[in-house]
């Protein structure tokens, strides 16, 4: 604080202060604590509200373990509640998409760091950029395009001979989540790459030199030099990459298939259109509170520290 | 815990935080709204129709001297949802949602009444605004819908591929060999009618609309069986845009989608029908905001698009079919024809209105379109 004050002057400091304090109180913290007030309350006509009947109750949150059907998790037939089942396959398929941009971005971001020269890194890192460039909607769309039943890929597949019946990859080859995981992978892989790219360029190549000189194998040098220096790196990659897949409502509605519910769709659906805002924003808050849970307890079992990834 | 005694009272946060909402933005408001109140109409409609402010609020301007400050959105959902922010902060004087949904929207205490006196209601053609149309248009003795212009749900078929029953039905959506692209809830809607047609279901399909218990028996038939038949589904659609992809990209043969579908697709082999049941048709229409600020312009403009010119225009923007009488002249012989291609007098009689749907009956549809999505 004395730092800011003797660089910029009480005024300007002052200014930073207040644009901060409103970012965060009045469009982060305010629409966050009414939507969890809201959460606790039922869903009523506007002539109802004030009420009798607008009483404090925990109904909205009972509304996920509400409507069981029979599914099958890996063959083994399970039944649970609907909105419960599609959380879990939003909270799989998020961790599925982070480990598949974890495996592209980690060799890509070394190369970056470590092995391309110096002269070739602007071009190489623009070339990354471009697709960014591109708004995320326009990025799902032209997925939806590639893999459509009369789409390019199959065009391309069958004038190949590879395949001679064009095939649904939109509904999937493995699971009914496969195009989901294909673009969402696709669209976040950068936000993986830079934290870890940052990582491993701190990182000394001496120290790699060492490990090599020493007679360590390559596999080695990475498991026991590279990849702990980087960790902070890929912890922060993975919770960005997590978390806004889980939150992806735009990519599941483009690409998903018949089968697949995305858990953001399922508020989507009670704040439009059964007009609950009520239930919604206690799917919300539930869907909030148990992707942190998740992301502290993944933390935790890899020994990464929050102020690792803050660093 | 009773709500009116708690010490801080949630309502009251809400529209205390709306309120300082509206402060903060009141410059704007002020300096854009303060000279020319006189002049203008706040209008939320459907988005995806451009002739609209292409063609027919130059022309309503042209006419009346009233600027339309047009707001498109996607579907009647989000409009409700815009509506009830509006109650809060204003800025909204009509909007246009369909006849059955209106209802839901009043009791949430959004609209307000028309007053027929400043409209004609004599534009209209029979059967819109008077009848059981027009008793539909009202709660108790006040006015409080207009219609604008009506339409149907019905089958889109691919005219070369599309295996369909001979008189074609409802139950075509379910039939394997046609990979269908459908919207759930209407789906639904549609085996239920289907399996009613045929005897199959204890009670009316009808009852499910007004009766909550019967809705959930009922409705648990239709899902149970329409799961059975999923295996057909190649995609959903919610948007004008995605049944258009579904028949083109997807290559789906037989779809239940908008009239519009099936006039953009007219041209590349698909053909619009009304299945044997009944086309589901829906009545789409203007309410005024219970806040409304510019309620004579409101007035204009909803006479305007019953005029037989008016009402033409807006229809020939919705590919949809006129309210006005005497408008079939103005209507783009293109429109006209596709319409009595599908409609001759018979299928007119059976057109199925969607029955109004509470808000109740909403919430529990869309966990039943949850259901059928995930099976």
């Amino acid at each position: 604080m004395h730092d800011l004050i003797r660089r910029y002057g009480t005024g300007l400091t002052t200014l930073f202060c207040l644009l901060v304090a409103f970012w965060l109180l009045v469009l982060i913290i305010l629409p966050n604590f009414s939507m969890l007030f809201e959460s606790f309350f039922p869903y009523l006509p506007v002539a109802d509200q004030g009420g009798p009947k607008d009483v404090f109750t925990l109904g909205n949150y009972e509304k996920i373990l509400a409507n069981p059907i029979e599914t099958a998790w890996f063959g083994v037939p399970v039944t649970i509640p609907i909105h419960v089942n599609t959380f879990v396959d939003t909270v799989f398929f998020s961790a599925l998409v982070t480990f598949m941009t974890l495996i592209l971005a980690y060799p890509l971001a070394y190369f970056l760091a470590k092995v391309a020269s110096p002269r070739s890194i602007p071009t190489l890192l623009l070339l990354l950029f471009i697709p960014m460039w591109v708004s995320e909607a326009l990025r799902a769309f032209a997925w939806y395009i590639i893999l459509t039943f009369n789409g390019p890929l199959n065009a391309a597949l069958k004038a190949l001979g590879i395949i001679d019946q064009s095939i649904r990859w939109q509904n999937g080859i493995v699971t009914s989540y496969d195009a989901i995981v294909i673009v969402l992978t696709y669209c976040y892989v950068l936000f993986m790459l830079f934290p870890i790219y940052t990582a491993i360029t701190s990182l000394d190549t001496n120290q790699i030199e060492a490990a090599e000189d020493l007679g360590s194998p390559w596999w080695r040098t990475h498991w026991r030099v590279v990849i702990p220096h980087a960790k902070p790196g890929i912890a922060s990659g993975c919770v960005m990459v997590f978390m806004l897949s889980a939150g992806s409502l735009l990519v599941p509605t483009v690409v998903g298939s018949t089968k697949a519910n995305w858990f953001p769709q399922t508020i989507y659906t009670w704040f439009n259109d059964a007009l609950d805002w009520n239930t919604g924003a206690a799917y919300s808050m539930i869907f909030l509170l148990v992707c942190i849970i998740f992301v502290i307890l993944m933390m935790r079992l890899f020994k990464v520290k929050l102020s690792d990834i803050a660093r | 815990m009773k709500h009116m005694k708690s010490a801080f009272n949630r309502r009251r946060f809400l529209q205390g935080s709306a309120a300082g909402a509206g402060l903060l933005a009141a410059p704007a408001i002020i300096s854009s709204k303060a000279l020319a109140s006189s002049g203008e109409v706040n209008f939320v409609g459907w988005a995806g129709y451009p002739v609209l402010t292409e063609k027919v609020f130059p022309a309503f301007e042209a006419a009346t001297g009233i600027k339309v400050n047009f707001k498109e959105l996607p579907d009647q959902d989000t409009m409700f949802a815009e509506g009830k922010v509006a109650l809060e902060t204003g800025g909204i004087d009509v909007m246009e949602p369909t006849i059955d949904r209106w209802g839901g929207w009043n009791s949430n205490g959004l609209l307000g009444a028309w007053d027929p006196a400043k409209l004609a209601m004599d534009n209209y053609l029979p059967g819109l605004a008077d009848g059981s149309a027009g008793e539909r248009s009202r709660d108790g003795d006040k006015l409080m819908y207009v219609p604008s212009n009506w339409g149907t749900e019905a089958l889109v078929v691919n005219e070369a591929e599309a295996k369909l029953s001979s008189p074609p039905s409802l139950g075509d959506l379910f039939n394997p060999e046609n990979p269908a692209v459908l919207r759930p809830h209407s789906t639904l809607a549609a085996m239920g009618r289907w399996l009613d047609a045929q005897g199959k279901l204890p009670r009316p399909w009808m009852d499910g609309y007004t009766d909550m218990a019967a809705m959930a028996e009922l409705w648990d038939i239709a899902l149970a069986e329409a799961i059975k038949a999923k295996g057909n589904v190649v995609q959903w659609w919610s948007g004008e845009n995605e049944a258009n992809a579904g028949f083109t990209a997807n290559g789906a043969t037989i779809g239940l989608c908008w009239d519009s579908t099936g006039f953009n697709l007219r041209n590349d082999g698909y053909k619009y029908i009304a299945p044997v049941e009944g086309a589901f048709a829906w009545h789409q229409g203007f309410v005024l905001m219970k806040n409304a600020k510019n309620v004579d312009q409101a007035h204009e403009f909803a006479k305007f698009v019953s005029t037989p010119e008016g009402s033409a225009m807006w229809a020939t923007a919705f590919s949809s079919n006129p309210v006005g009488k005497g408008s079939a002249e103005f209507m783009s012989p293109d429109v006209a024809a596709y319409y009595n291609g599908t409609f001759d007098d018979a299928a007119l009689a059976k057109l199925w209105w969607w029955p109004e749907q509470t808000a109740e009956f909403i919430a529990k549809r869309s966990e039943y379109a949850d259901k059928y999505k995930a099976a």
